[in-house]
């Protein structure tokens, strides 16, 4: 009978700008070992099958489900997670907007909203309210339903462009 | 968590997964982007005690050759949205990937070859694969066998792939300037699989003409359903009159009809036609190469 610790193995991680290597069980998915390893918990685990997007991550500069990965596979990322997108205390401009628009209720999707959101942002300053369905196709609300989320994504880009101006 | 405890690799090369598949095909698992591998391992649907990671095996480029290009294996959604040479040369499949569902997370985690191997009847990649006539070059311990999309797929979620074989590539040829494409798929929502899909390719004369014409159906059964359309439409300079017959043969085309819980088979029998006659028309609309969206909820 094999032992359980024989499956932990060191995993090393940039995490919101933080580098930190802990024992995780190799048979983990990126999003358990993010919160029960390394208490990131920001990222949350809902469907564990790549449909709702609770568990979004930047990872290495690109927005994934961390669901959909291995803990080891992701060894030696830079990992963002929503915490990181502002000093502590402080909401950075897109986290804002949701707060003014009242864009989340329970809190659950909130966290790979606001990624899948920055990611559209950084790709596409001037979206229009089609492309912001589209790029928060992947995120599951079960609230609020999308109208504030949308309007949320919209005020942020118009606060950005403004103040790229 | 995966409950059953197994042995992951991140194989250097094409070389080192081979090998690795290949010592013991029956158990091990190649894994490109994982959005379909790693949630069947962790819903216990199957337990490989090896898993060969292929993504750091170096098969990420979109490689242009003499009339074709090489999409390689871990290429994924988001690699071809953002290839320009892949949306001028390879326009069906830049169309195809602009439209998968997921949202961006899954556009840069699925990968074309990933879907292809999986073979899945609702995916998209099947049914585009074999309208742009693919070649999927696989290496096994045995050495290297091309494989024609027409010949990929053996059933639902069946490829022709042996045990222990791994995906390297898959080869388009590319579309000449006088080539349109038209995709379309019909859903239930944004993020929703879909029922079914429709991928065409027309080539034109210089008179305006069509010259060649490709239409194959995804979703509507096990595998790809081609639908030969060349005498319908070659020679013709507009589909309209065309069109009835092209839906009532799309339809007829589909004699052993996909079940799942999206829609019962009779559904995708009853919609090829009017999905077939979409994609046709996005292809026909001749000053755009990428071909027209249709409404398909992108």
């Amino acid at each position: 009978m094999e032992q359980v610790s024989d499956t932990l193995v060191p995993l090393t991680l940039t995490i919101d700008g933080v580098h930190r290597t802990e024992a995780v069980d190799r048979r983990s998915l990126l999003v358990e070992a993010l919160r029960d390893d390394f208490g990131a918990t920001a990222p949350k685990t809902g469907c564990a099958t790549g449909d709702c997007g609770a568990c979004t991550c930047r990872v290495d500069g690109a927005v994934v489900k961390t669901c959909l990965q291995l803990a080891v596979a992701a060894q030696g990322s830079d990992i963002t997670t929503i915490s990181g997108l502002a000093p502590r205390g402080e909401l950075g401009p897109v986290q804002q907007a949701f707060w003014d628009e009242q864009a989340f209720q329970c809190g659950f999707c909130l966290s790979g909203m606001v990624l899948a959101a920055e990611d559209l942002l950084s790709r596409n300053p001037e979206p229009t309210d089609e492309e912001i369905r589209w790029a928060i196709s992947g995120n599951l609300c079960r609230c609020t339903g999308y109208e504030t989320i949308v309007a949320a994504v919209r005020t942020a880009a118009e606060r950005l462009g403004a103040a790229d101006s | 968590m995966i409950a059953q405890d197994f042995a992951y690799l991140a194989a250097g090369s094409l070389e080192e997964a081979v090998a690795a598949l290949g010592a013991d095909p029956g158990t091990s698992r190649a894994v490109g982007g994982g959005t379909w591998v790693i949630p069947e391992c962790n819903r216990g649907e199957c337990s490989p005690r090896l898993l060969v990671d292929l993504r750091t095996a170096g098969l990420d480029g979109i490689r242009p050759g003499d009339g074709s290009i090489a999409v390689g294996a871990t290429c994924t959604y988001a690699d071809l949205i953002d290839s320009a040479l892949v949306a001028r040369q390879l326009p069906l499949l830049h169309r195809m990937a602009t439209g998968i569902t997921g949202g961006r997370q899954i556009q840069n985690q699925g990968t074309v070859g990933g879907s292809a191997v999986a073979a899945r009847p609702q995916s998209d990649v099947p049914a585009v694969i074999t309208a742009m006539r693919a070649t999927a070059v696989v290496r096994g311990l045995a050495g290297e066998r091309r494989i024609p999309a027409d010949e990929l797929f053996t059933g639902a979620m069946q490829s022709a792939l042996r045990p222990g074989e791994v995906l390297a590539a898959l080869e388009f040829p590319v579309a000449t300037e006088r080539t349109t494409v038209g995709y379309h798929k019909l859903k239930r929502s944004a993020g929703s699989w879909p029922i079914a899909t429709a991928a065409a390719q027309l080539t034109w004369d210089e008179g305006g003409r069509v010259s060649a014409a490709t239409l194959v159906l995804g979703g509507v059964a096990e595998t790809p359903v081609p639908v030969d359309v060349d005498d319908l439409l070659v020679g013709q300079s507009t589909l309209g009159e065309a069109m009835a017959e092209v839906a009532s043969r799309a339809s007829a085309a589909v004699t052993r009809p996909w079940t799942d819980e999206l829609a019962p088979g009779s559904y995708r029998a009853a919609v090829a036609g009017p999905v077939a006659q979409r994609a046709l028309a996005g292809a026909a609309r001749r000053d755009n190469r990428e071909g027209g969206n249709d409404g398909a909820g992108l």
